[in-house]
Order: structure tokens, then C-alpha cells, then sequence
């Protein structure tokens, strides 16, 4: 890329950059909305979740440090961020323990590293390297557009068969994690959306930019896929030979 | 003579019939797909339409506004907005940052406020968080 792209056009590009990888559509989350899953399976994604989830502070402090002082905007974004997980109201992973022990599990086995599979492990250490190594908006797109942009979409589609009695049959209490995120999250990602347009100032950048957008949706899609292989396919077989929902 | 709409790509030209939010109080509307529904505080931010806001999480009620017109259009309020508000609600008052709109809306606010109270429940528990004395060897998380 040598011309740097226009506001409208870079955001496109990075909205597809995500098309055909979101989350979303991966095996896991389409058994979860298509009402397939029972609470022991909610309960090893919670234990995963967590390790995704818990450090989000973390690495968001990674990139807050790496941000300079004349982006304050971009800074002021990522400290509340930061706060709106961890003080703001109940910790965000407190919520999600919440709905874990509802689904049979235990706050020490959501808190313990090694109920987690490979790939989420490769998750959290992708994150961690991304927000401690890269360019603060290159490190801001692959978080927050990348990853955390999406959580709307995934929780929209999550959320109503959990709630409904006919389905999972949980609370509107017990879910709480994930009705937060639904609001928060659109707000997070405009946020970023924001901050990345603003500050990748460069078709370098830009291009950057895309690509880490696109390697996170990657690394999120991968994350979701290997939860249905590991804990769902030995009791419902592979996805590819479930019956295709209507 | 309709005014005209403004909104993505959409400036100086005739009204279309896609939805679309009024903004009244920053004299702004944006349109957005037939079919979508679309967070009022989100479309707010990104179209620079003047909505105050704090922390996007149902807390603080910066982000009030009266529905003029369309309240139909608008999602069921959420827990924490229903907490937040309590019966301001029944007096057409929403939060923009929990609320979704699939048809046309009108908003208005006032462009001072500031959040609602801080002796809400959330702020109650936040108090106790941060005043409460931390026991030794245990961390807080
Ligand atoms: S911005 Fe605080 S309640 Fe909506």
C-alpha cells in the first residue's frame, strides 16, 4: 500500500480484514446459539475464557505504557478501558466465575493455567507479545478492533438461547458477563475504531494496521474452533458432520 | 422542505427512507441500514453527534436522553439501565449506551448533564471497595 487511505475507506478495510473469520461463525459459537451445548461445555469455555479474558487489563497496560504522552486521547481510552474491567463495578472476571460455578465448575479450577488447551494458551501469549512489542495502534487494532470489536456480535447471537428457558434456561443475573459486554464492548470498539483511524497516520501504519486486524480475528476464530474440537466433538462428533441447522 | 440528512456519506442531500436517529439537541441525523439495529450511544460517537457519556456500562447515567419519537423502535431496557433509572424510565428517559433502535428515533438531552448520582447501588459497592481495608497477604482479585 502506498497512498494513505481515507477515513472511511481504512475502516472498511479493516472491517474486512475480519469478514470470514469472526468468532462468531466458528464451530463453537454456532452449536452455543443453535442450542447444542450443555452446561459442562459453558463450564470449559468459562476455564478458558478467563485466561483470554483476565489479563485483558494487563496487556491493555502494555500498550497504555507505549502510548505517548501527546496521544492522550488514545491513553485516556485505554485507562478507562482498563478500569471499566477490573473497578468500575463487579470485576468483569468475578462475573464470568459467577456464571462458571453455575455451569458446575469452581472458581480454582476457572483460576487454574492448566485446564486450558494450547491454543488458548497461544491466544494469551499472542496478546501479551502484541501489546508489549508493537506500535501502540497497530498493538490497539489487534486488541480492540481485532478482538474485542467483536464481542457484540458473538454475545448478541449467545446471549437470548442462555436466558431462554427452553434452551439453557439460565438467569438474566447468572448472565450478567455477557449482557455487560454486549453494551460495553460497542462502545470499546468504536473507541478503538476511533484511536486506530486517528493515529495510523501512514500507509505503513495503515497496512500494519490491517494485517494485525486480521491475524487477531484469525487467533480469535482459531480459539472458539479449538473449544468445540476439544470439549464438544468427543460428545457431539466433528462439526463438519453435524446436521446443518435451520 | 425536509432539512437535509447528515450522516455517512450522506451529506446535503434529500431525506432517503432507511431509519434514521435524530439527534435534536445537536441538531444532527444519521441513517443506518433497514434491517440493523443500532446502539445510540455507539452511532453518537462515531458520527460526533454530542452525547455526553462516562463509562458506557449502565452506571452512571451521563449518557440520558428523552425519547421524542419512535420509542417503539427501541430495545426492552436492559437490567442495569432498569437499576440505573428506576422511574425515570416510565418518563420515556433511556440510556443511550444500553439501548438499540431498529427504526427511526428522535433523542433529546441536555448538553450539561453529568451522571446521575453517586449513592447508586454501584456506587455504594465501589465505596466500600476502594475504603475498605485490604487483608494482609490477600490480594484483591
Ligand atoms: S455512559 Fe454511563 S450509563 Fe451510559
Amino acid at each position: 500500500m502506498t497512498e494513505l487511505l481515507s477515513s472511511d475507506e481504512f475502516r472498511a478495510a479493516l472491517e474486512d480484514a475480519m469478514t470470514g473469520r469472526e468468532a462468531k461463525d466458528a464451530s463453537f459459537s454456532r452449536a452455543w446459539a443453535e442450542g447444542r451445548l450443555e452446561r459442562k461445555h459453558f463450564a470449559r469455555w468459562a476455564e478458558n475464557h478467563y485466561h483470554y479474558v483476565g489479563p485483558f487489563a494487563d496487556y491493555l497496560a502494555y500498550i497504555y505504557a507505549n502510548t505517548p504522552d501527546s496521544a492522550t486521547d488514545a491513553k485516556d481510552f485505554l485507562l478507562q478501558n482498563m478500569w471499566e474491567e477490573e473497578i468500575s463495578d463487579v470485576r468483569h472476571t468475578d462475573l464470568l466465575i459467577q456464571f462458571a460455578e453455575v455451569c458446575g465448575t469452581t472458581r480454582e479450577a476457572v483460576e487454574d493455567p492448566s485446564n486450558i488447551t494450547a491454543v488458548t494458551r497461544g491466544l494469551q501469549s499472542w496478546c501479551y507479545a502484541v501489546a508489549m512489542r508493537e506500535h501502540f495502534v497497530v498493538a490497539t487494532a489487534a486488541l480492540v478492533v481485532g478482538l474485542e470489536s467483536q464481542v457484540p456480535s458473538i454475545y448478541r447471537k449467545q446471549l437470548p438461547p442462555l436466558v431462554d428457558p427452553d434452551v439453557y434456561g439460565f438467569t438474566e443475573e447468572e448472565t450478567e458477563f455477557f449482557d455487560l459486554h454486549i453494551t460495553s464492548d460497542e462502545i470499546h470498539g468504536e473507541r478503538g475504531y476511533q484511536i486506530v483511524l486517528k493515529y495510523a497516520d501512514t500507509p505503513e501504519l495503515q497496512q500494519r494496521c490491517i494485517d494485525i486486524t486480521r491475524d487477531g480475528a484469525d487467533m480469535r476464530f482459531a480459539y472458539t474452533k479449538a473449544l468445540y474440537d476439544t470439549y464438544v466433538a468427543p460428545d457431539l462428533g466433528a462439526w463438519e458432520s453435524q446436521p446443518v441447522a435451520v | 422542505m425536509s432539512p437535509p440528512i447528515s450522516g455517512p456519506g450522506s451529506h446535503n442531500r434529500w431525506p432517503s427512507d432507511l431509519p434514521r436517529i435524530r439527534f435534536e439537541t445537536s441538531d444532527r441525523e444519521i441513517e443506518f441500514e433497514d434491517g440493523q439495529d443500532v446502539n445510540l450511544l455507539r452511532l453518537s460517537i462515531r458520527h460526533d453527534c454530542g452525547l455526553p457519556w462516562k463509562c458506557a456500562s449502565g452506571l452512571c447515567g451521563t449518557d440520558r436522553i428523552l425519547i421524542v419519537e419512535g420509542a417503539e423502535h427501541l430495545s426492552e431496557p436492559r437490567r442495569r439501565e432498569r437499576e440505573r433509572l428506576g422511574e425515570l424510565l416510565d418518563d420515556g428517559v433511556r440510556l443511550a449506551c444500553q439501548t438499540y433502535a431498529s427504526g427511526s428515533v428522535t433523542v433529546v438531552w441536555d448538553p450539561t448533564q453529568r451522571g446521575i448520582d453517586e449513592d447508586s447501588a454501584a456506587g455504594k459497592r465501589l465505596k466500600a471497595q476502594w475504603l475498605a481495608p485490604e487483608p494482609d497477604g490477600e490480594e484483591s482479585r
